[in-house]
């Protein structure tokens, strides 16, 4: 691992998955380095479950090691700092979900009676330094998880986040359903990215079973994930006004994105979670009358988007309030394994589409957008590009539909076997490892979400700035906490 | 008797508080529909036609709800600051001449512009207090944020507003309105246009709105109200605003003063007043809807590095300009 850090500077950590082998827990470091994923293995008895932590050569890996320390019980040596992340804190000791010979009901109930351990004091003012804590209610964040800032007058010193309020246990439930069952359930990771999530893991599930989705579904596929990342990015562009006191902008962006759901409702029937992929394809045929519908309303928001392109460009007071606030720069970019437009935002080209292009990707003409600035700016920036590029992907998407089949016949079963796939979601690269055991079942279904990684990222831009620009930087990282938690 | 009644009359329905306070509300309504209709939304439709009734209607749901005076509060500070910062509003208004007299008649005197301005400190200090003391940290930086800008800002306004007092060469307000033949607005553009800008962050509207910004301090010093306080503290901000944009009518646009065609000369007098409280109520609320909300170290120094030189400046050029100012007057 250490050589692999070594010979590429470019290089980090993806995931870091547990899996439940019997006597020993297995764990895997899935690394990327040019776009490729790097799975290095190792195992750890589970009665003497101790291993060494590489936060010392990844600082990014902080995150992974104190999720797997909670669902699996593993002790990372070194680990700067050990506390809980995604369980509650008054679950029980030495009770570790993911681990098949985990007794959860048996323990919950003997945990109901017994005394719930005291709530953790509050943190105290020391000295100069205020405490303020932002959630797990508050209007800037729409859903719950908790950051504590340490703030000395209007100066941010330390964040310290805690997460895990929406967890509600998806890699573990994805273990007692089918994997027809899943599909359905991984899209409910998130309502936003939600085909993403289907869409990696039927090309997860696909990869094990080693079948080939026709040309159309694929073409079709893209089209969907590109309206899902319009919705989304829209979305964000129009909140990220909210956050700076821009209503007006809201109002706008989020009306000018009502076509992209009637678009989805048009093409998949729904209009949030499209519930469109399934393992093979997908469950609905685009309509030949639908076309020059989805073309014309393309067009117009094209036309729409030359408008914000001045506004973002242009405004004083929008400028203002997101240039240079958040920086990130290149070097901590790489550092803390950031993914997606914040990725893209500090000047590191990466976007799976291109690095490892998946169903019509490799075929289709776009640019990777980039910006070197690193603020709040260039991330909303990137994503207001990334618009105009999504609409050039499903235009010529439409032009070059293949004709063909959109779905083929897959057995139930799935052959024992294990796969690592990744995809980007608009909020930066998604990832998934699936093994299977020979059954109808998946023995272990792991998920890496964007938001997951770019969480470091905030604790590093928030430092140091004012409390007022924690909104506008937090918002430019289009966090997404029921994906964070799953 | 006869005199006392009018008085009455004069001082509790028109022009007086009944009337200022359904003006007020009536406002708040256009308030609404006009930043609605710019950002392609309907605004409030369902109380009375095209929803002019629901800002009535907000203030009766609010004063029929549980009133909670949260544990920690300073009790008193907590419910009197509200009522005391509203009836400061509402009584620097009566100074302001709206149907061609004082709501109070004969109650102008040769300083009262400077006595208002104090009145509207005053209130805004009652504001503070009453987040300061609810006893909770978003209240607090809502309440300190409310401080630091109006204090700040208090200084070019107060410049500004001595323009219009120069070329009229009183600091009457009556007077000062009174002596508009021609509108100050004219005569003095860059004092208007100043003094716009200033009472923007004075009222905490868009881009100014630092004490509201609901993503860093929650619901700023109203965090911890509810029921009639909140109703009181609602009233107190949308009051002022009227209260505002009647200082720029006064000032600048020659108070309710206009042509008379018959009849009573006090209905034409408060139409004029009214119709030009509305142009101003417009065009704030305009600007309202253009900018995003800045941050409050961007807020003070546009105020310390840039207003108030440019205030001193406008004065100053005022003064200079004042001999050919003097028989464009006439």
């Amino acid at each position: 691992m250490k050589i692999l850090l070594e010979t590429n500077k470019n290089a980090g950590i993806v995931a870091l998955t547990g899996l439940d082998l019997g006597k020993t827990i297995g764990l895997m470091y899935h690394m990327y380095t040019n776009g490729v994923i790097v799975t290095v293995r190792t195992e750890v008895p589970k009665k003497k479950p101790k291993i060494q932590t590489i936060t010392d050569l990844i600082p990014g890996a902080q995150f992974h090691e104190r999720e797997v320390a909670d669902l699996f019980g593993v002790i990372f040596e070194g680990h700067p700092n050990p506390a809980r992340l995604v369980l509650p804190d008054d679950w029980p000791d030495n009770l570790y979900p993911l681990r098949k010979d985990a007794k959860i009901d048996e323990a919950l109930a003997k945990n109901e009676t017994a005394p719930s351990k005291a709530e953790p004091t509050p943190a105290q003012n020391e000295g100069d330094l205020v405490n303020i804590i932002i959630g797990p209610q508050h209007p800037a964040l729409l859903e719950p998880e908790k950051f504590s800032l340490k703030v000395d007058g209007e100066i941010v010193k330390q964040v310290e986040p805690r997460i895990g309020y929406v967890h509600r246990g998806i890699e573990k439930a994805a273990e007692q359903r089918t994997y027809l069952q899943d599909v359905y359930l991984v899209e409910r990771i998130c309502g936003i990215c939600n085909s993403c999530h289907a869409a990696c893991f039927v090309e997860t599930v696909e990869k094990i079973l080693g079948v080939e989705v026709p040309l159309r579904a694929q073409y079709l596929r893209t089209i969907i994930l590109e309206l899902n990342r319009l919705h989304s990015h829209m979305l964000l562009l129009g909140h990220a006004g909210l956050e700076i006191g821009y209503e007006t902008l809201f109002q706008y962006m989020w009306r000018d994105r009502e076509p992209v759901m009637d678009l989805t409702e048009l093409l998949t029937g729904n209009r949030v979670i499209s519930s469109a992929m399934t393992v093979g394809g997908v469950r609905r045929d685009l309509q030949e009358t639908d076309v020059p519908k989805i073309k014309t309303r393309m067009a117009t928001l094209n036309k729409k988007m030359d408008f914000y392109h001045k506004l973002f460009e242009n405004e004083p007071s929008l400028k203002m309030r997101t240039q240079n606030v958040g920086v990130l720069s290149k070097e901590d970019a790489l550092k803390l394994c950031v993914v997606g437009p914040v990725a893209r935002g500090s000047g590191v080209a990466i976007d799976v589409r291109k690095d490892e292009p998946y169903e019509a990707y490799g075929e289709i003409p776009f640019n990777m957008i980039t910006r070197d600035e690193g603020d709040s700016w260039a991330r909303l920036i990137v994503r207001l590009d990334e618009v105009n590029e999504s609409i050039n992907i499903i235009d010529y998407a439409l032009d070059h539909m293949p004709s063909g089949p959109f779905r083929i016949k897959v057995p139930r079963v799935v052959t024992a076997g294990e796969a690592v796939n990744h995809v980007e979601a608009p909020r930066g690269e998604l990832f998934y490892y699936v093994k299977s055991q020979g059954t109808a079942y998946p023995e272990r279904v792991k998920v890496r979400t964007p938001t997951f990684a770019n969480i470091p990222a905030f604790i590093k831009i928030a430092e140091g700035g004012n409390i007022a620009d924690v909104p506008p930087s937090f918002v430019s990282l289009d966090p997404c906490f029921s994906c964070t938690d799953r | 008797m006869v005199v006392n009644l009018w008085l009455v009359f004069r001082v509790l329905v028109f022009p007086g508080f009944t009337s200022i306070l359904f003006f007020t509300m009536f406002c708040d309504w256009v308030e609404r529909k006009i930043e609605a209709r710019m950002q392609n939304r309907v605004g409030p439709a369902f109380t009375g036609p095209a929803g002019i009734l629901q800002p009535f209607a907000d203030v009766v749901k609010l004063l029929t709800k549980e009133d909670i005076v949260p544990a920690g509060a300073k009790r008193t500070v907590f419910r009197f600051a509200p009522i005391l910062s509203f009836s400061f509003v509402v009584f620097a208004f009566c100074f302001l001449p709206i149907d061609g007299a004082a709501v109070i008649p004969n109650s102008s005197f040769a300083g009262d512009l400077i006595f208002i301005m104090a009145l509207i400190t005053i209130a805004n200090f009652f504001l503070f207090l009453s987040g300061w003391a609810s006893a909770n940290p978003y209240g607090e930086i809502g309440a300190t944020r409310v401080l630091t800008q109006f204090l700040g800002y208090d200084i070019p306004l107060i410049l500004l507003a001595l323009t219009p007092a120069f070329i009229a060469g009183s600091l009457s307000i009556s007077a000062i309105a009174a002596n508009q033949y021609l509108p100050f607005a004219l005569l003095a553009p860059w004092a208007f246009v100043l003094f716009i800008i200033t009472l923007q962050a004075e009222l905490e509207k868009d881009p100014f709105d630092i004490p509201h910004a609901e993503s860093e301090v929650v619901g700023g010093l109203e965090t911890e109200f509810c029921g009639g306080k909140l109703a009181f503290l609602r009233l107190t901000r949308d009051v002022q605003i009227v209260f505002g944009a009647a200082l720029v009518v006064e000032l600048f646009l020659g108070g309710p003063y206009g042509p008379v065609f018959f009849g009573l000369p006090q209905f034409w007098y408060f139409l004029w007043f009214v119709l030009k409280l509305l142009a101003v109520v417009v065009i704030t609320e305009y600007v309202t809807c253009l900018f995003a909300r800045l941050r409050i170290d961007q807020v003070l120094s546009a105020n310390w590095k840039v207003l108030l030189p440019l205030s001193v400046l406008s004065l100053a050029l005022t003064v200079a300009v004042a001999t050919w100012i003097y028989p464009l007057m006439v």
